[in-house]
């Protein structure tokens, strides 16, 4: 017999006793085999890719986050501080018991309003 | 260029192919892997000579398989779920390799293996007469023993060529290595087997 078909024979030999053994596998050995299975498809479902919106809320929520800080950093920049007197002293007007009486009488105040300042006019 | 990098193109994207959802994709896993596991087992089995070693290295090479190359074409899964689990047979054997000198240096020995017993571990639902399986499992006991005694690669490349019928291109992808180095390991493998078995065989 030509050592080609030798091999031929061998190989075949060899294969029919593999595939018998595979068939000769208990019922605890294919459970077990059959719940190793099941942990990869889970973990197939682990690892599945997320949704292409998903992977830029976070990078859009960074930069508009930087935009924001941009936007009041170079505000407060060029403004600069608000002067403090003027909002004391407006807030000191709106918590007097005095300004509640002022709003019931908003229309004289309007009124004196002008006529104060055209008389201040005269007098500068 | 070697057979590995022409003809498996093989990367680590996880990108899901057109054309496959993702259901689709873990019902083609499902089969592959219900189609592959016996098999990959006894696999594993004859190099390891232990069967929960066996169980546990091709659980690992289906996690892997599923975690990292999901998305591969399904035609290329086989190649590469045979080469993970080669290379966990490998690193297997790596840790044996240091578990023995541990073992040794504190005078305790090396695991043989001689308690593994296929024919106690292999019954026979086919029916066969108690004599017809013994014989059987005789002949599958030697060629295991013959198969375990090749070097390495060796029988790596004959283990995927024969019991898994692998191509030669598709055994390159599993071993990691030329076409050419496929073919020259599996012949030797083939030539030592046949004068190890000859006078069983013939």
């Amino acid at each position: 017999m030509k050592k080609s078909n030798q091999d031929e024979k061998l190989a075949r030999q060899a294969k029919e006793l593999f595939d018998d053994s595979v068939e000769q596998l208990d019922a605890a050995t294919l459970s077990r085999l059959n719940r190793g299975r099941h942990a990869a498809l889970a973990e197939l479902e682990r690892s599945k890719p997320v949704g292409l919106w998903t992977r830029w809320v976070p990078a859009t929520g960074v930069a508009a986050a930087a935009v924001v800080a941009v936007v009041v950093w170079q505000g407060a920049a060029v403004e600069g501080p608000l002067p403090s007197t003027g909002t004391v002293t407006d807030f000191e007007i709106l918590i007097s018991e005095d300004s509640l009486d002022m709003l019931e009488d908003l229309e004289f105040y309007s009124w004196i309003d002008p006529s104060d300042l055209q008389t201040n006019g005269n007098v500068g | 260029m070697s057979a590995c990098a022409g003809v498996f193109a093989v990367s680590c994207s996880g990108e899901q192919p057109k054309g496959a959802t993702t259901l689709q994709r873990e019902q083609l896993l499902n089969q592959f892997l219900a189609g592959v596991e016996r098999r990959a087992l006894r696999f594993a089995e004859i190099a390891v000579r232990d069967r929960d070693e066996a169980l546990d290295l091709v659980q690992d090479a289906m996690i892997k398989l599923a975690r990292n190359y999901a998305g591969q074409p399904e035609d290329e899964w086989t190649p590469l779920f045979y080469r993970i689990l080669q290379n966990g047979i490998r690193d297997w054997y790596r840790r044996q390799t240091v578990r023995n000198r541990v073992m040794v240096w504190f005078g305790r020995g090396a695991k043989t293996g001689d308690d593994y017993d296929p024919v106690a571990q292999a019954p026979d639902p086919a029916g066969r007469s108690p004599d017809e399986q013994a014989e059987t499992a005789e002949a599958m006991q030697q060629l295991e023993s013959a198969v375990g005694q090749l070097p390495a690669r060796q029988r790596e490349a004959f283990m995927l060529r024969t019991f898994e019928g692998l191509d030669v291109a598709g055994t390159a992808v599993a071993m990691g290595c030329s076409e050419g180095s496929v073919k020259t390991h599996y012949s030797r493998a083939v030539h030592t087997l046949r004068d190890a078995l000859g006078e069983h065989w013939q």
